[in-house]
């Protein structure tokens, strides 16, 4: 797709985004970049989406993923993983800006006379597509910050994690971390006597009072390229093909999935 | 309650609301009595401790179970509170956010701890400065259950909302009339239950 291409180039700030000609040509490759865009009858541009679509899922050949297929795999992976995986704040901050200037672009042309019917019917589905990859973002985040508050006070106490927020998701954490063990100092902690109220208790034979990622949760993984032999928890090695799928705990794929060489599904 | 009750019992009756409130799907009441019944059993236990504990002496075996008595209790408590903080979020998000709207409910208002009231303004505060980061491009507390179909969606307005900005211009909704609208516009008002799809 030289959507790609269009895009680098906006980025390093040297096409300037337009309306007329260079505009539609620009959101027609940009409707093909759709992966879960329903086939719409009478309205499908011809089998390439199609073919798209399939891509994320089975992809036979290397081809360099759109940022767009990137951010779903992101939150594909995000959405299944029992831990907090690395922000990707570039792509997003990326996706954001051309969301914002194609909103922008469509908006000039709804309110141009000039553009014709077909035009419209054109305008119409790239606001769809941006209402649609606004979604996917949505749901990035939102998945990123319930994990993000469910595990606030590990946050807190552990740096490794830290590397892996933004600022600010790292702010919320801490805020989050501090709000709620507030909650429980003035609903319970301050009314019970001085020896009772911390809440970084360790006795015996109960689980720890902060709650950490379970990375032993099991997890389906999608390999996407040849994997290097993996250890499995009874001692068994696996080596996955491309295309294999396989159930297994998260801790054993975890650097798999962080190379970018698997994906969880 | 009699006196020959056993120790962690009232923890137990605690539990079992969580438990009851996790499997009606709702909030229950704030049940303070109970927590404070606990509260009182904690300072009693605490007492009982320091009673046994005698200078000079092995602490007697007596000390283990009022111990593991306290720390079931403490933790019974913190897992009540927990389990209505989770709760009280979800709900937070299941109205897109809308703080107000939740707290002017007297439903669920008489429900909340006055704590419980302050720990959501103090979240509904924390969530709005990060959602300030995004504000331009998009609105992170929008729904996430489905993803959009149309851009356009028909709704039949259920209670009045006032004048409501929208790309066709503000439109006055008023109760019993349908509209098509743009779905990103009046989103919030489906969620708060003002609208609905038809």
């Amino acid at each position: 797709m030289d959507w790609d291409a269009q895009y680098e180039l906006l980025k390093a700030g040297k096409a300037i985004p337009q309306a007329g000609p260079s505009y539609t040509t620009r959101n027609e490759s940009n409707i093909d970049d759709d992966d879960m865009r329903p086939v719409l009858p009478g309205r499908d541009p011809g089998d390439e989406p199609e073919r798209r679509r399939t891509n994320l899922i089975l992809d036979e050949e290397e081809t360099v993923a759109t940022p767009l297929e990137r951010l779903t795999r992101h939150w594909m992976n995000e959405r299944h993983a029992p831990d907090i995986l690395p922000a990707q704040e570039d792509l997003l901050m990326n996706l954001l800006d051309h969301l914002r200037r194609q909103s922008e672009a469509v908006q000039l042309l709804r309110e141009d006379p000039s553009t014709s019917e077909e035009e419209h019917m054109r305008i119409m589905l790239v606001q769809t597509e941006i209402e649609r990859v606004k979604f996917i973002v949505r749901s990035y985040v939102r998945t990123r910050l319930f994990k993000i508050e469910k595990y606030a006070r590990f946050i807190t106490t552990t740096p490794e994690v830290q590397t892996r927020l933004t600022a600010a998701e790292l702010d919320h954490a801490s805020r989050h971390a501090k709000i709620t063990d507030q909650h429980f100092y003035v609903s319970v902690l301050q009314s019970l006597p001085e020896k009772q109220s911390h809440l970084d208790d360790t006795p015996l034979f109960v689980p720890p009072m902060i709650t950490e990622p379970d990375k032993t949760r099991p997890v389906f993984v999608h390999a996407l390229k040849q994997c290097p032999r993996i250890r499995l928890p009874d001692g068994a090695t696996l080596e996955m093909e491309k295309g294999h799928i396989s159930l297994m705990p998260y801790s054993v794929v975890e650097q798999l999935v962080a190379r970018g060489e698997v994906e969880l599904i | 309650m009699t006196e020959a009750r056993q120790y962690g019992e009232l923890a137990t009756q605690l539990l079992m609301e969580s438990r009851r409130s996790t499997q009606t799907d709702m909030l229950m009441k704030y049940n303070d009595s109970l927590v404070r019944s606990i509260i009182r059993e904690q300072r009693d236990l605490e007492k009982a401790i320091d009673a046994l504990l005698v200078d000079g002496r092995p602490p007697p075996p007596a000390l283990l179970i009022i111990q593991t008595a306290i720390n079931r209790n403490k933790r019974c408590l913190l897992a009540y509170h927990s389990h209505r903080v989770d709760r009280l979020r979800d709900m937070y998000w299941a109205v897109g956010g809308a703080l107000p709207h939740l707290l002017s409910n007297q439903d669920i208002r008489s429900r909340l701890s006055p704590h419980e009231v302050d720990y959501l303004r103090q979240y509904n505060s924390s969530v709005m400065e990060f959602r300030s980061e995004f504000s331009h491009e998009l609105d992170i507390t929008a729904s996430i259950t489905n993803p959009p179909k149309d851009l356009h969606v028909l709704v039949h307005v259920v209670k009045d909302c006032g004048v409501i900005q929208t790309e066709l211009g503000s439109i006055q909704f008023e109760k019993g009339q349908r509209y098509m609208v743009r779905r990103a516009d009046i989103e919030h008002l489906i969620v708060q239950g003002y609208l609905e799809e038809v």
